[in-house]
């Protein structure tokens, strides 16, 4: 087996850089996933609920093929897998090198809690003396200066926040495992001299720093400084300028001289900072304000300390970079704050009604206001805020908050059992993602959500209730007042803090709102090759979108690495430990951590030896020191290779973190990792009734009894447990893509770049797709030139074989393996082997009759007047009105969806078109104008230029005729409140994209289609471009509507979906799969029916019933259907599942 | 749309009629045999027989009130896989429901069989049976239709009809390809033949039998007759809650409970090739009997029992067609049917499922449906 040697790095763990790094782990890299926050998860930590299911479902991300080498649960509580380091609190220090070499340095943010220690018990908190608002609840709760970042993570490591801890040391002493260290962390080797005139300022400084843990020394003058510096090595320097005699900068000078090592910053009074700019450029690291305050000093100093410290660290080398820094939220406090946000404690953000909603939130989801409890029964969504302002300087749409908005509402309603009043206030409803029109359209008529198109443009408050006052003038220009419990700002997005620091850092341009810049037709490639933007760091996105971005990221970085010889070498595979236990009768050695005595002081030990050794399998009960320690654990070890049992019960906490000490132990004991288990007995040990005062006998009785339940329960499961050897499934590594546009060629040569075969199926006479008529975007990339780079790199690629005039026939296989047969007008029909498949079978644009289309030469559509505009044959100068209908039979049943890109292309061609000819008068009739993203801009540009807009509702569509040669369009007009009749040169109409992927095509791969024909992904935020069966991927416009750039993004995504599976010879499956015991199994059939993941077959030759155990998850429907166990899950046996109920019957009394 | 024939009855003689009608049947060219309860001649008993010869049809009795086994599952046998001819099979409706259940478990198939259903009389217990036949079977059959349809009733001197068909609500073959009246219907001279699916009509139009309408009267008199069961199974319903509606209570009531399975290998839908029961799921080790004892201080042996019951109830209750085959077959009296129906209607009202009404309808469980059940499950928005 080969596997890929190369590193990569993916910077920012939010929801991009976790799919970015999942990606490129499972292609075979060894990634570092680092993060400058505590915690993982990003913005995604604190919202629960995602559209369009109302529900998480992040874990769905997880590895689905070789799954045992990622952790399997929750994704918002934590990940594991064995190619991804993971490093929270770190930033990038700096970059240096080549394209697929480059050395990174690393900044971690110093650590007060050892997480190799820390158990999360939780004894800390209990006597942090400080309270400070809870970021994690927006400020609605209060937690210490020690705390969790996210409650709901493992390992849960607790982390102080320094600027807020007193340093009293209460927590260190309580620590039972002495995992904090906050009082005297600082090595005291590492000195630091102060250098000033005034008395005062010399000695608060060593008195701040001495509090730090460092030795200070101070001087008087630049001379006696100096001899300070003969005499011993000094770390630091900090020096002010203004001294009588030598000034600081003399000082700088002559310290550099003779100790170019040493660190200097400058002190300085406002007055002279230019001299500590100019300080700065002989060699000064960097200057502090005067007056100084202790906290920015102390942490100044800390930072270089660190920096120093981590630049000991050799460099990490890494073949690419991917940037996931994703975005911040606006700050409505920020700018003229019309709405009382921050001073009307009932104006919250978006993020902040999600925290309300949300059970880890300040009232457990209870829709109660944070602030006085009321029950909050009317709110109002106020849309746009921070967005689509250019006073704000905010020219751009933040994409994500017309469905964020709907979404609140929908889950508000549902938790208020549909009592919740709920209004958005909008401009327009930007509803153009897959399914969100419908979702939009359910929330209006059958959740009763309220849709008001307006501005609500201040808010005034109640002074008694605290109730918010919204009035606003509607388009008819009646004034209406209305009163809200709540009223939530949908916030924008903005460039993540640091972002545009950092893109500056990496020589990376970033455009006018300081997102990063990326190049033509690419979301993911920067000015900068092997750094690799992810997610919304280059723009706004939601979550399906940014997972999208993030895989193409991570395709684009592996071809970085893989260029620059990040090639295949055979994969050292562990050994597979001997199967001794196999037939023997079970030896169970139990081992309890006693925690430090935790354990012990409350926990009856004769009682539990007694109560397990009663059972026949057990061998032995033995008791240990701190087991999460490096010599507990030996110890252990060392125990446990003396007395060889077969099996292994460890009592303990966190299971999770022992996963790989397991495997270890395993292989030095010669066992099967699945026949050792750790239980966490941390629960009941840290119970607060017997934590805290000294225990009933009652609760002593109860407490042993639960943690006799726990550890019977853990005996039962390793009691029983008969591990099966993995079996794998070999990979045929070539790919097949189904269609040749700009989609399928941009698949095609994503994998064949990285060395493997592929076939490229394309129906029509030549590759292109749409990009045979398209010639340039709104933005004025020309995409002629993308198409003939595309085509001429397949024509070229020596792995690309491109079938033209061909078609599938039909296709049989799975995951690594499929049989396709191909017809080709010129090649006959001949057969493909493949281990993946890509449908990249493009979209057109849709038919129309509405609008008497067809009745008049001057109704065209917007293809029509592109073609026209692209061979000239239009003349602009001699129009005179021009009529551009959006939506035609589009967002309204039965094809209810955006198609997303015909507003862009209205705004295109209006733009040209006034560009031409400013005379021209153009209307745009619509009913919701998605110029997302930053194609908001220039939605402003065209209203700038005169293009007149004009809302339409879909129950009083334009009327188009077209008597006597001529074309009327009449229309009403809601500000003028009446209908207007206009002649029109040209009317053209928008009618959108329907996708061109037949049922019977879809179907031979296993894929399914939505309700509208577009390919139905396995998930759609989280698995946007998979089908439910492996393998199968999808992407440009048979996926859904997108311009070109997104398709393009969709086609990378794919490919790295494909990628990682064809990357490798052959695959393991999950220890946990499926299998039928056929003696006892009727033939029912049930588990084929059941299976989500299509797994099971039932082969006609053989008569039975099949499992393939590489599509199977381990979920274990088909073993809950089928009534005789025929069915199994290996690793949960009947008998050992029983015997695991029984045991925890037992603890209840 | 359904066509409506009939059968002639001379002398009021019904059993001639049908044999006459199974003959012309079995006549048709592409039936190769026919499934029908007949008398054998060892014994009184009546019992499923494959007949091809139509001369052996003179012992034909689908109307005599013994009911010993569901011959679903005799469908289901020759119904597997293509058996190279066509059966026609005369099923009480509750055969003819337990046979579709099976057929969507993939235990039977629709493509070799013909199903005619008879409006059911019902039948007495096995038990009972015997005690009612004496020597001569045509007699008492006769006897048994008499008076039923003249209205006195299939109570006899000792015997009665079994509780479970006396609770029967589902007595019309529902899913028939081809439906003989009884009730409602001029029996003394003619039988109602009405066809219920494309394949039903087909042979209709081949036996070529005289056209009809469906009488007047005979809706009320069906609706008339499954009031009445109605009203007895539901305070049959109540009747068993009252007396099961604790773990102690349902302990009690199946206190008689041996543990040998009759009722499972009675019970038309249960189709496991081997129940795991039986299997070595429940051959627990002897220290767990111990730890069982000592955990309450006695335990039942055999252990199991409710478990048993139980977890068949969570197998096969949706597809519960209610035949009482389970009671028929328990050596210890236990009222299997009277618990078995009472949960199935529960658990068959909350997937709005009704076994054995249509092979279109999916089972339930057999697909997931993320919003189904949140009443009871809990899951949807938290």
């Amino acid at each position: 087996m080969k596997k890929k040697v190369g590193k990569a790095m993916v910077v920012g763990a939010g929801i991009s850089g976790i799919r970015a790094a999942l990606d490129l782990a499972e292609f075979g890299y060894g990634v570092t996933l680092i993060d400058r926050a505590p915690k993982l998860g990003g913005i995604l930590s604190q919202l629960d609920y995602q559209f369009p299911t109302d529900r998480c479902g992040m874990c769905k991300m997880l590895p689905l093929v070789d799954r045992d080498t990622s952790s399997q649960y929750c994704l918002r509580k934590g990940l594991f897998h064995e190619n991804i380091d993971i490093r929270l609190s770190t930033e990038l220090a700096s970059v240096e090198g080549e394209p697929g070499n480059f050395q990174v340095s690393l900044r971690q943010k110093p650590s007060f809690v050892d997480s190799a220690l820390c158990n999360g018990c939780g004894e800390c908190v209990k006597v942090c003396p400080v309270e400070v608002p809870d970021e994690f609840n927006v400020g609605f709760s209060k937690r210490k200066a020690i705390y969790l970042p996210v409650p709901h993570n493992i390992p849960n490591t607790y982390v102080i926040d320094m600027t807020a801890c007193t340093r009293c040391g209460e927590c260190e002493s309580v620590c039972p495992t002495q995992a904090i260290k906050v009082s005297k962390r600082v090595a005291k080797d590492f000195r630091i001299m102060v250098v000033d005139d005034e008395l005062i300022v010399r000695d608060s400084i060593r008195d701040w720093l001495e509090d730090e843990g460092f030795a200070v020394d101070t001087a008087e003058s630049g001379p006696d400084a100096l001899e300070l510096l003969s005499k011993q090595p000094y770390h630091l320097m900090l020096t002010d300028i203004k001294m009588p005699g030598m000034d600081g900068v003399e000082v700088l000078q002559k310290a550099k001289q003779n100790y170019p090592d040493l660190c200097v910053v400058m002190m300085t009074a406002y007055a002279t900072v230019e001299t500590a700019v100019e300080a700065m450029k002989i060699g000064a690291l960097d200057y502090l304000l005067k007056p100084f305050e202790i906290d920015p000093l102390v942490s100044k100093v800390l930072q270089i300390y660190h920096d120093l410290e981590a630049d000991q660290q050799p460099p990490m080398e890494v073949g690419a970079l991917v940037l996931c820094g994703g975005t911040d939220y606006f700050d409505p406090a920020s700018g003229p704050n019309t709405y009382g946000y921050g001073f009307f404690p009932n104006v919250v953000t978006s993020l902040g009604f999600e925290r309300i909603l949300s059970g880890t939130g300040p009232n457990q989801g209870r829709l109660v206001r944070p602030h006085d409890g009321k029950p909050i029964k009317k709110v109002a969504w106020l849309q746009c805020v921070g967005s689509r302002n250019i006073q704000l300087e905010a020219d751009f749409c933040s994409s994500i908050c017309c469905m964020h908005a709907i979404k609140e509402a929908l889950v508000g309603k549902e938790k208020s059992g549909g009592e919740l009043d709920a209004t958005i206030f909008y401009m327009d409803m930007r509803t153009f993602g897959k399914s969100f029109q419908r979702y939009r359209d359910q929330a209006e008529s059958k959740h009763g959500i309220r849709f008001k198109r307006g501005i609500i443009h201040s808010l005034l408050q109640d002074e008694s209730s605290g109730d918010l006052i919204a009035s606003h003038v509607d388009i008819t220009g009646t004034k209406k007042e209305e009163i809200f419990d709540l009223v939530v700002l949908s916030v924008g997005q903005r460039p993540a803090t640091g972002a545009t620091a950092m893109l500056e850092n990496l020589e990376i341009p970033c455009n006018s709102w300081g997102f990063g810049e990326t190049q033509p037709f690419s979301s993911t490639v920067t000015g900068k090759e092997g750094i690799l933007l992810g997610g919304s760091f280059s723009g706004l996105k939601d979550i399906n979108e940014s997972v999208i971005q993030a895989s193409a990221a991570a395709l684009s970085a592996s071809r970085v690495i893989h260029k620059s010889g990040g090639g295949l070498v055979p994969e050292v595979s562990a050994e597979p430990p001997p199967a001794e236990a196999q037939g023997e009768s079970p030896r169970v050695m139990v081992a309890v951590c006693t925690c430090g005595d935790e354990i012990s002081k409350f926990f009856d030990q004769d009682q539990l030896v007694q109560s397990l050794e009663a059972d026949p399998a057990v061998d032995q009960v033995l008791f240990l020191e701190q087991t999460c320690t490096a010599i507990g654990w030996e110890n252990l070890v060392e125990l446990a290779e003396k007395q060889r049992p077969n099996r292994m019960l460890i009592g303990a906490c966190l299971p999770y973190v022992y996963a790989r000490k397991i495997r270890e132990l395993g292989q030095r004991l010669g066992l099967d990792p699945a026949l050792i288990d750790v239980v966490d007995i941390k629960p009941i040990a840290y119970n607060s009734k017997i934590g805290s005062e000294i225990p009933s006998e009652e609760e002593r009785t109860a407490a042993n009894n639960e943690l006799f339940a726990v550890f019977k329960m853990g005996l039962a499961k390793v009691k029983w447990a008969d591990p099966a050897p993995v079996t794998k499934v070999k990979i045929k590594q070539e790919a097949l893509v189904v269609g040749g546009g700009i989609a399928g060629m941009t698949s095609a040569l994503a994998i064949a770049d990285h060395g493997f075969k592929v076939n490229l199926v394309e129906q029509e006479e030549i590759l292109g797709g749409n990009l045979n008529w398209l010639k340039r975007t709104l933005e004025g990339n020309a995409t002629n030139t993308l198409l003939e780079e595309s085509l001429q790199k397949v024509e070229k690629h020596p792995l690309i074989q491109t079938h033209v005039k061909s078609r599938v026939l039909s296709s049989f296989g799975y995951v690594g393996h499929f049989n396709t047969t191909v017809e080709g007008k010129e090649e006959g029909v001949f057969t493909l082997d493949h281990g993946v498949t890509i449908l990249a079978t493009g979209g057109t644009e849709a038919a129309t009759t509405s609008y008497s289309f067809g009745a008049s030469e001057a109704v065209i559509t917007q293809k029509d007047l592109n073609k026209k505009i692209d061979d000239d044959t239009l003349e602009p100068g001699r129009l005179k009105t021009v009529v551009m209908i959006q939506c035609v039979d589009s967002r309204e049943e039965p094809r209810n969806y955006c198609s997303r890109i015909c507003c862009v292309a209205a705004l295109k061609n209006a733009l040209y078109l006034k560009e031409q000819n400013a005379d021209i008068a153009v209307y745009i009739l619509y009913r919701d104008m998605m110029a997302y993203g930053f194609a908001e801009t220039y939605y402003t540009q065209a209203r700038q230029t005169g293009v007149v807009f004009v809302q339409y509702d879909p129950t009083e569509k334009p009327d188009v005729s077209t008597a006597d040669g001529s074309v009327q369009v009449t229309f009403f007009e809601p500000i003028m409140g009446k209908k207007i009749e206009i002649d029109a040169d040209l009317v053209v109409l928008a009618t959108g994209v329907v996708p061109n992927l037949p049922v019977d095509l879809a179907t031979a791969f296993g894929a399914t289609l939505d309700q509208d024909g577009f390919f139905a992904e396995a998930e759609s935020k989280w698995r946007p471009v998979d089908s439910l069966k492996e393998g199968v991927f999808a992407c440009g416009l048979a996926h859904s509507p997108r311009n070109v750039t997104e398709s393009i993004a969709t086609a990378e995504a794919a490919s790295q979906r494909a990628l990682r599976i064809i990357a490798h010879e052959q695959m393991p499956t999950g220890k946990v799969v499926a299998d039928v015991r056929y003696s006892l199994c009727s033939l029912c059939e049930r588990c084929i029916n059941t299976c989500p993941y299509g797994a099971r077959f039932f082969d006609l030759d053989q008569e039975r019933v099949m499992v393939n155990s590489a599509m199977c998850q381990g979920c274990g429907s088909c073993a809950t259907t089928c009534p005789n166990s025929a069915s199994i899950l290996a690793g949960f046996s009947d008998q050992q599942m029983f015997d695991v109920i029984d045991s925890a019957l037992e603890g209840t009394g | 749309m359904a066509k409506t024939a009939k059968i002639n009855v001379t002398e009021g003689n019904l059993l001639a009629s049908l044999q006459g009608f199974f003959k012309a049947v079995l006549r048709v060219e592409d039936i190769s045999a026919i499934l029908v309860p007949q008398h054998l001649p060892m014994k009184n008993m009546v019992m499923p027989a494959l007949v091809t010869d139509p001369k052996q049809l003179e012992g034909a009795d689908p109307l005599a009130p013994a009911f010993p086994m569901n011959a679903a599952k005799i469908a289901s046998r020759l119904t597997r896989k293509p058996a190279g001819g066509k059966v026609a099979a005369v099923l009480r409706p509750c055969e003819i429901r337990a046979f579709i259940e099976l057929v969507k478990l993939k235990q039977g198939r629709m493509e070799n069989v013909l199903l005619v259903g008879i409006d059911c009389l019902g039948a007495y217990q096995n038990k009972d049976y015997f005690k009612f036949v004496g020597d001569n079977v045509t007699e008492s059959t006769t006897r048994f239709y008499q008076n039923v349809l003249s209205g006195k009733g299939a109570a006899m001197k000792e015997v009665d009809l079994s509780p479970t068909c006396k609770a029967c609500e589902h007595c019309i073959p529902g899913a028939a390809d081809l439906g003989i009246g009884l009730f409602g219907v001029d029996t003394a001279n003619q039988l109602l033949v009405q066809t219920q699916t494309p394949q039903g009509e087909e042979l209709l139009t081949r036996l070529n039998l005289p056209g009809s309408q469906e009488p007047a009267g005979r809706q009320k008199a069906v609706n008339a007759i499954i009031a009445e069961k109605t009203t007895y199974r539901d305070n049959m319903y109540q009747e068993i809650a009252a007396a099961t509606n604790s773990l102690e209570k349902l302990t009690t009531y199946l206190a008689n409970c041996v543990n040998c399975y009759n009722c499972r290998v009675a019970c038309p839908v249960c189709y496991c090739k081997e129940c795991v029961f039986v299997t070595d799921v429940f051959n627990h080790e002897p220290i767990q009997y111990l730890r069982w004892a000592n955990k309450k201080g006695v335990i039942k042996m055999p252990t199991d029992t409710v478990f048993y019951h139980l977890t068949r109830m969570a197998h096969m209750s949706t597809a519960c067609i209610g035949c009482g085959q389970c009671s028929n077959a328990c050596p210890n009296d236990i009222q299997v049917m009277e618990l078995f129906r009472a949960v199935s209607s529960r658990t068959q009202e909350a997937f709005e499922y009704q076994p054995g009404r249509s092979i279109e309808e999916e089972p339930p469980l057999s697909v997931f449906r993320e919003d189904e059940l949140a009443d009871i499950v809990g899951i949807g928005h938290a």
